[in-house]
């Protein structure tokens, strides 16, 4: 079939196969931290609660769907679109195994964090839309938190691509440079996705779900969707440079199975962090992005960019 | 509202201009019951907050005038309904004072023995509202949240063993305490006891040198000594700011003279300094309720018979004030009694009422995600404050 | 430096102390389908008893819980007979019970009690207005609480000379 047929065919295939994760995530996200919390978590629909996140999904869409009256009706509609397009898009790039993926740009990295970093515009018109001075408040704060992170983000992801110049293993090769830029990773993931302790953005007992709190229905599943298609697309940005993507023993075709382990245990370890610790307030966040860890990742990928000069020159 | 030449208004010179009057209002997630503060925002920062309170008015002191003696202490323990022990205590025991009725020994360490474990769970609840306010529903304040709850739940359980009930006991009545205890439970209370002390240890892991935690909370909404005896707030937002002033060593009652305890004081007046000094609340208290145990002694429950009517007990003309020191600070009952079954006048002095008061002088200059980490280290209970 | 180790070493105990809860097992009871065990002296909903050994009505009409009831949702009429008094009508609002346990307390006759169990949940409140004959249903179905009026006011009654020993009050206390 035609690379365009056979590209769009991929594509519908991973698109639904995100959506279908996504709902299946947010189940698995409060089975761990139900366990955390002394609890089980949903255990009724469906044998051990299996069935939750189709219940809650065919809810939200018979939901009824309100809008406020002085609400921007353009912006205030449109909003979860345009923050739900960027969220999706970035899975474009992901290779889930050596030549399986929708697009296979040799820009890849660079397409994904640029893409992702759209993802505020539908938030912040989120926020001014709906005409909610909370989540104004929640939006003001989302963009400057999502803006000061997103630099340490891409400079820690572009360390183990200056190290490699492609995807694989990085123990061994890497030495101290990957595991120091894999927490830088990890800490921006956080900040980056609005979850505890950055999650000053939503933040339930002070703003009460931030900018997505006038939406329901249909609009916040896709806030949702969206939310989560982030979170497990970075997982898998982290797997692929970090952890080594698809590679793993057993035949080839376990690679994507490989791919999806790994990933999932970045975002566990993420759920973890994140039904730890209390959160911080916005100006902290930001101190934190600006003092901290922007010079850290900004020196460790000048580190890292003299060593691969030094491996250069002096190695092979 | 407060007129305009009370309200505390800070200038910052922002340079924007614009003022939000924002208003998190009765309902909201970490109100802590239902209060209004109406904040002005500059930008991220408050400069005023007026406090609106009344919103669970119940009447509680016409109520008094209309039961007598004997029916009233179950309905005291809805003023500070978290900490319900307490509440009745200061009832019963101002009553005692203004009739001039003795209390059994028994009776008196059973009654410091429930106010302790009380103490212990009402401050269980605090730490877990507290850091599920700061910590949000979907987060690491719901795990704290929920251990704190699951220990509550077993002193909970004892109370069920003791009265039958789990949050609103009436366990107090004129002359004792209404009932004993049952086969059995002091071996459970101390196992209880033991299991909470060690999971304080979790707790004190998870938080004490956390520096979210503490960058959260220190030096946020500080308490300068003068400012809380000016004002007169109690209990630990007092003791949080340097002032050793605990009611159970001030003015002993029940047979507080008897046992061995600290009064916890930390001279930093912020937020973790009260947090600090609630944690060694709690160490304290399972202290207490250790010598309890080890030293109860038999004998009757109340000096007075079981209740057989409605009138059982007249008080003499007289009025007297009693306090006790309940979980949020000073909790004070005055009776006027006029020689009949019925308090002629009742007047509660709500602990959380007096602490609330500071809220407008130490909010303004902190953010607004402060304002959430300073209501619940002043832990209001808005049965006390509206009742 | 110190300040960032303080931060990975707090960071991983608050990490370990989740982590050790995640290997506890739950203290979830799935009820309806298990039951917590409730103890002997649980205040659950009230209703009305029958003589042990004639099976009358213990209730004689005194009135003593319609005056002591705070919120005063007892309400009872007086049926005279010749030997004793009946109550001709007795009914309790318990959609406004505070559950105080004051009208058991003060029953001359140990007719109303408490039940140890508290699961009468209704859409409609007008079941909850309970009369005689649901009070007396109600009794026979479920089982009692511990407290009944005697054994409550024997257990604050201060001890006459003869019962002056150490404990005696422990011994009114249930087998469990």
């Amino acid at each position: 079939m035609s690379p365009l047929l056979h590209h769009a065919l991929v594509g519908f295939i991973v698109l639904n196969v995100v959506i279908g994760m996504v709902t299946y995530v947010t189940l698995l996200e409060r089975k761990f931290a139900a366990r955390m919390q002394s609890r089980i978590g949903p255990y009724y629909v469906g044998p051990h609660g299996l069935l939750q996140p189709i219940a809650d999904a065919l809810k939200l869409m018979m939901k009824e769907d309100v809008v406020p009256a002085a609400a921007d009706r353009w912006v205030y509609n449109l909003a979860p679109l345009a923050f739900l397009v960027p969220c999706v898009l970035i899975f474009a790039t992901i290779p889930f195994a050596p030549g399986l993926g929708v697009a296979d740009l040799n820009i890849g990295v660079l397409f994904f964090l640029a893409v992702s970093s759209l993802e505020i515009v539908g938030l912040f018109m989120g926020g001014w839309g709906s005409n909610n001075k909370y989540a104004l408040l929640s939006a003001m704060r989302a963009v400057n938190q999502i803006i000061s992170y997103d630099l340490p983000f891409i400079f820690a992801a572009l360390v183990p691509v200056v190290l490699r110049g492609a995807f694989g293993w990085f123990v061994g090769a890497y030495g101290v440079l990957g595991p120091l830029a894999f927490v830088a990773f990890l800490v921006a993931t956080l900040a980056a996705e609005n979850r505890v302790p950055f999650d000053i953005l939503e933040a339930e007992s002070e703003l009460v779900a931030g900018f997505r709190v006038e939406y329901s229905g249909m609009k916040f599943a896709l806030i949702q969707l969206a939310e989560y298609a982030h979170m497990i697309a970075t997982s898998f940005l982290g797997a692929l440079l970090f952890l080594g993507g698809w590679l793993g023993p057993g035949p080839a075709a376990l690679g994507p199975v490989w791919f999806l382990l790994k990933a999932m245990l970045i975002f566990l370890v993420v759920t973890w962090v994140r039904w730890s610790f209390v959160r911080i307030r916005v100006d902290q966040i930001l101190a934190i992005s600006w003092k901290l860890l922007l010079p850290a990742t900004l020196v460790l990928l000048m580190v890292t960019a003299f060593v691969v000069a030094a491996r250069g020159a002096g190695g092979s | 509202m407060a007129d305009a030449e009370a309200r505390h208004v800070i200038e910052i010179g922002y340079g924007g201009n614009e003022r939000l009057v924002m208003n998190m209002g009765p309902q909201h997630p970490s109100a802590h019951g239902v209060f209004r503060a109406i904040l002005t925002l500059e930008g991220e920062t408050v400069v005023a907050v007026d406090a609106v309170i009344g919103y669970l008015h119940r009447c509680h002191e016409k109520l008094a005038e209309t039961l007598t003696y004997v029916q009233y202490p179950s309905i005291a323990s809805k003023t500070d309904y978290v900490s319900a022990m307490t509440a009745e205590l200061a009832y019963v025991a101002a009553v005692e004072k203004v009739g001039q009725i003795g209390v059994p020994k028994r009776a008196q360490y059973l009654r410091v023995l429930v106010a302790e474990l009380q103490r212990i769970a009402s401050h269980c609840l605090w730490l877990g509202t507290w850091c599920l306010d700061m910590g949000g529903a979907l987060g690491g304040g719901a795990t704290i949240f929920l251990y704190a709850i699951r220990e509550r739940e077993l002193i909970l359980d004892l109370f069920e063993a003791l009265t039958g009930a789990r949050l609103l006991y009436g366990f107090h009545q004129v002359g004792g305490v209404r009932y004993d205890l049952p086969a059995g439970w002091p071996e459970r209370c101390r196992q209880t006891v033991d299991l909470v002390d060690r999971r304080l240890d979790e707790y004190e892991a998870m938080l004490d040198d956390n520096a979210f935690f503490r960058v959260r909370t220190q030096g946020v909404g500080v308490i300068s000594r003068e400012l809380a005896l000016d004002v007169g707030v109690c209990g630990p937002l007092i003791r949080g700011s340097g002032v050793a002033y605990d009611v159970r060593r001030t003015e002993p009652y029940s047979s507080y003279g008897d046992f061995d305890f600290k009064v916890p004081v930390e001279t930093a007046g912020d937020c973790y300094a009260r947090y600090r000094v609630r944690m060694v609340e709690f160490r304290e208290s399972i202290k207490i309720v250790r010598q309890v145990l080890d030293g109860l002694p038999a004998g009757p429950i109340s000096s007075r018979p079981g209740v057989k009517s409605v009138g059982q007990v007249r008080i003499p003309k007289g009025e007297g004030y009693t306090r006790v020191e309940g979980a949020r600070g000073e909790l004070g009952c005055y009776v006027v009694a006029d020689g009949s079954a019925k308090p002629y006048r009742l007047k509660w002095r709500g602990a959380s009422f007096s602490n609330l008061s500071i809220l407008p002088h130490i909010i303004p200059g902190h953010k607004v995600a402060d304002v959430v980490a300073i209501m619940g280290s002043v832990d209001p209970v808005f049965g006390e404050v509206d009742r | 430096m110190g300040e960032t180790w303080d931060l990975v070493t707090a960071v991983g105990r608050a990490m370990g102390v989740t982590f050790r809860n995640f290997l506890r097992r739950p203290v979830t009871v799935r009820y309806p389908t298990v039951k917590r065990v409730y103890p002997d002296r649980f205040r659950g909903i009230l209703a009305l008893t029958y003589d042990g050994e004639t099976g009358e009505e213990n209730c004689i009409g005194c009135r003593l819980c319609e005056y002591i009831c705070p919120p005063q949702v007892i309400k009872v009429e007086m049926l005279k007979a010749e030997k004793r008094n009946f109550a001709k009508t007795f009914t309790l609002e318990l959609y406004a019970c505070e559950f105080c346990e004051l009208c058991v307390q003060v029953c001359p006759t140990d007719a109303i009690i408490m039940l140890k169990t508290f699961d009468v949940a209704t859409a409609d409140r007008r079941e909850l207005l309970l009369d005689k004959d649901r009070l007396h249903a109600l009794g026979l179905q479920h089982e009692p609480s511990w407290a009944t009026g005697n054994r409550l006011r024997d257990m604050q009654a201060p001890p006459k000379p003869a019962r002056a020993e150490t404990g005696k009050t422990e011994a009114k206390e249930p087998a469990e």
